[in-house]
């Protein structure tokens, strides 16, 4: 709102004018004319008249009473009054009334003046002050307002920065546990893989010796040679050539391949089952099965030197991505392989427990301190050797539990083992059930 | 400078005196009033008060008129010392030629003096004056009271400062015009120096000084 800017600077110097008005004074001069005098007036710091009443008179004895107005003690105005001689000495008496009730207007009117000015000027201040603080005010809230939108701008850019970090994060831990199956696997595929190989070397070999005697055979039935000394030679050959055990071996290796090559085959759609390649997204999982993939997969790493016990009961279908749910199980399940060397004894289990799906691995290995448990949660810590751990591991699979409403549970004494208790909701149909 | 006329040879000089509420400054206009020649003064003007408190100001006003014909009036202003009259202060502090800081000498007053004179600097910078070149003097006031502050200890916390410190007790009248003079000193000093008060106007300090300290006749 524009304003009028008021300056008052206290003492400034005033004018009688200004201070009283002819309509305040005129009444007081008129009565004082009415008891006498020809005329009265009051003039101002240059004896111009400011209110005059009266007439002239043409009284040759009239005399002219003169009295000085005040203004902050400072002679200012002068009261003037031209009296006949017929009223005498009342003329004085009643001017000096006159003078003293006008220096009351006076004096009166200054000060209400002025205290009027202090007044106006502090309201002027604090209006000032108000416009002053409110621009500030305007300004501040200008100033957050834009901070906020930037600070939304930027935290969506963090946001998203983090969850590409994230995936990332996800996509290597996933290709970290695949790795390390995938070492476990090449063994198990290698193994049948050679003796294969061999069997059909020997197999190669022993179809050079079938050839031959096939030969001989051909040799009898053309019939040029006496039949006595063929049948007796092709006997010899036959006995030379082994082919009786050819024949049986042949078979034996023939099955032990096949069995080698089935066992290949089971291996890779362990494998492929185990990484749901050919999964779409959600699906109803039976976690059971889920377990028993992660179980089989794991199973060239276990061979020999762990005991697995199994107690699995019936559980609803979860909806949930199969492949993710087998990785955070993976991951539990190779901790626990990882606690100890020999004499293992893993402990799978599976049940519904206060509305809950319960899956617990445990593990009889060297468990975990109270300071370790406290964070093995916690993004990329590790006990491991730097380089044979990320520290991501059980991080991403709580992750990946709590993405289907669940959540992953430790229990540990050190030098005793370790439980991992993964809980997952009951399907909403299956509530009514139990 | 309230007002300066060099055609009409005129000058109106503003006077202050600042402080803490209750301090002396009214005790010390109405020792000035009692005891100067009403010649060449006006009446002391009280504004509003309430329970004897300022609330505007209080002003005693002065006239000299230099045997050169320069008239100069002199305006002296109190201002009230509570601290929630601050914009008033503010206001009676604009364009003040010399400022007097009545101080209360008891010894539980010193923090509050010390605030005040906090004060003083602070609106005299908002009004646009400078503390260090404009003429001030400091009053000690209440001498007469028990449990003041020792005179030296004052003296020892306040004349670093270079400013003059007078003792008073304006109650019983003394020391008031020993500060009134010397402020009246400083500020002729101060309007000589940038008007040539003396070398063109005909006004003489010791002559001025004089006359405005005139004592009432006994």
């Amino acid at each position: 709102m524009p304003h009028t800017q008021l300056e008052f600077v206290i003492g400034a110097e005033k004018r009688i004018a200004d201070i009283v008005s002819r309509a305040e004074i005129e009444p007081l001069l008129r009565s004082l004319v009415k008891a006498g005098p020809h005329y009265a007036a009051v003039l101002d710091e240059d004896g111009l008249p400011i209110c005059r009443q009266g007439g002239d008179g043409d009284d040759d004895a009239a005399r002219e009473l003169r009295h000085n107005l005040l203004v902050e003690g400072e002679p200012k105005g002068t009261l003037q009054v031209f009296c006949g001689a017929a009223i005498g000495g009342v003329a004085d008496g009643l001017t000096l009334l006159a003078r003293d009730a006008l220096q009351l207007i006076i004096t009166n009117n200054l000060k209400r003046m002025l205290t009027t000015e202090v007044h106006t000027a502090i309201v002027q201040e604090s209006y000032d002050q108000l416009v002053e603080t409110n621009r500030k005010l305007v300004e501040s809230e200008k100033r957050y307002r834009e901070l906020a939108v930037s600070l939304e701008q930027q935290v969506e850019a963090r946001t998203a920065d983090l969850q590409k970090a994230y995936s990332r994060m996800l996509q290597q831990e996933k290709l970290a546990a695949v790795g390390s199956l995938a070492a476990g696997m090449a063994h198990e595929i290698n193994n049948p893989n050679g003796f294969v190989r061999s069997n059909l070397n020997t197999f190669g070999r022993y179809l050079e010796r079938l050839r031959e005697m096939l030969n001989c055979y051909q040799l009898l039935i053309s019939g040029n040679t006496p039949l006595q000394q063929l049948i007796s030679q092709t006997e010899q050959r036959r006995r030379e050539l082994k082919i009786d055990f050819v024949l049986t071996d042949s078979a034996e290796l023939l099955r032990q391949s096949l069995e080698g090559v089935d066992r290949i085959a089971a291996i890779v759609a362990d494998l492929k089952s185990f990484s749901h390649v050919d999964d779409a997204g959600p699906a109803d999982a039976d976690l059971n099965l889920e377990l028993e993939r992660t179980l089989s997969v794991l199973d060239p790493q276990m061979a020999g030197r762990v005991t697995v016990v199994r107690d699995l009961q019936p559980l609803p279908p979860v909806a949930c991505q199969p492949g993710l749910i087998d990785q955070a199980l993976l991951t539990i399940m190779q901790n626990a392989l990882l606690s100890r060397n020999a004499g293992l004894e893993l402990r799978v289990s599976s049940r519904v427990e206060e509305g809950k799906i319960v899956i617990r691995i445990a593990d009889n290995g060297c468990g975990m301190s109270p300071e370790v448990l406290r964070r093995v949660f916690e993004p990329f810590f590790t006990t491991r050797e730097v380089g044979s751990g990320t520290g991501m591991g059980l991080t991403v699979a709580r992750e990946i539990i709590a993405g289907v409403g669940g959540s992953v549970e430790l229990a540990s004494v050190e030098g005793e083992g370790t439980t991992v208790s993964v809980l997952l909701p009951l399907p909403e149909t299956a509530g009514t059930v139990t | 400078m309230i007002e300066f006329s060099e055609q009409e040879r005129r000058m109106v000089l503003k006077l202050v005196y600042y402080g803490p509420a209750m301090s002396g400054k009214t005790t010390n206009l109405l020792a000035l009033h009692d005891q100067l020649s009403l010649e060449g003064r006006g009446e002391l003007m009280l504004l509003d008060t309430t329970e004897d408190r300022t609330i505007y100001f209080d002003l005693l006003p002065f006239f000299y008129e230099a045997p050169s014909g320069m008239k100069i009036k002199l305006k002296v202003y109190t201002v009230p010392g509570q601290v929630r009259h601050d914009a008033t202060r503010k206001a009676v502090l604009q364009r003040a030629d010399g400022v007097v800081f009545v101080a209360d000498s008891r010894s539980e007053q010193m923090a509050i003096n010390f605030e005040s004179f906090d004060n003083l600097e602070k609106n005299l910078a908002m009004v646009g004056l400078s503390i260090e070149r404009l003429p001030l003097v400091v009053q000690f006031n209440k001498r007469d009271l028990p449990g003041v502050v020792d005179e030296r200890e004052i003296r020892a916390a306040w004349e670093p400062s270079g400013l003059p410190v007078i003792m008073a007790s304006a109650l019983q009248g003394w020391g008031v015009q020993e500060t009134f003079r010397t402020v009246l000193g400083l500020t002729f000093d101060g309007v000589d120096a940038r008007y040539g008060l003396s070398a063109r106007f005909g006004v003489e300090r010791d002559e001025f000084i004089r006359a405005v300290l005139r004592p009432a006749e006994q």
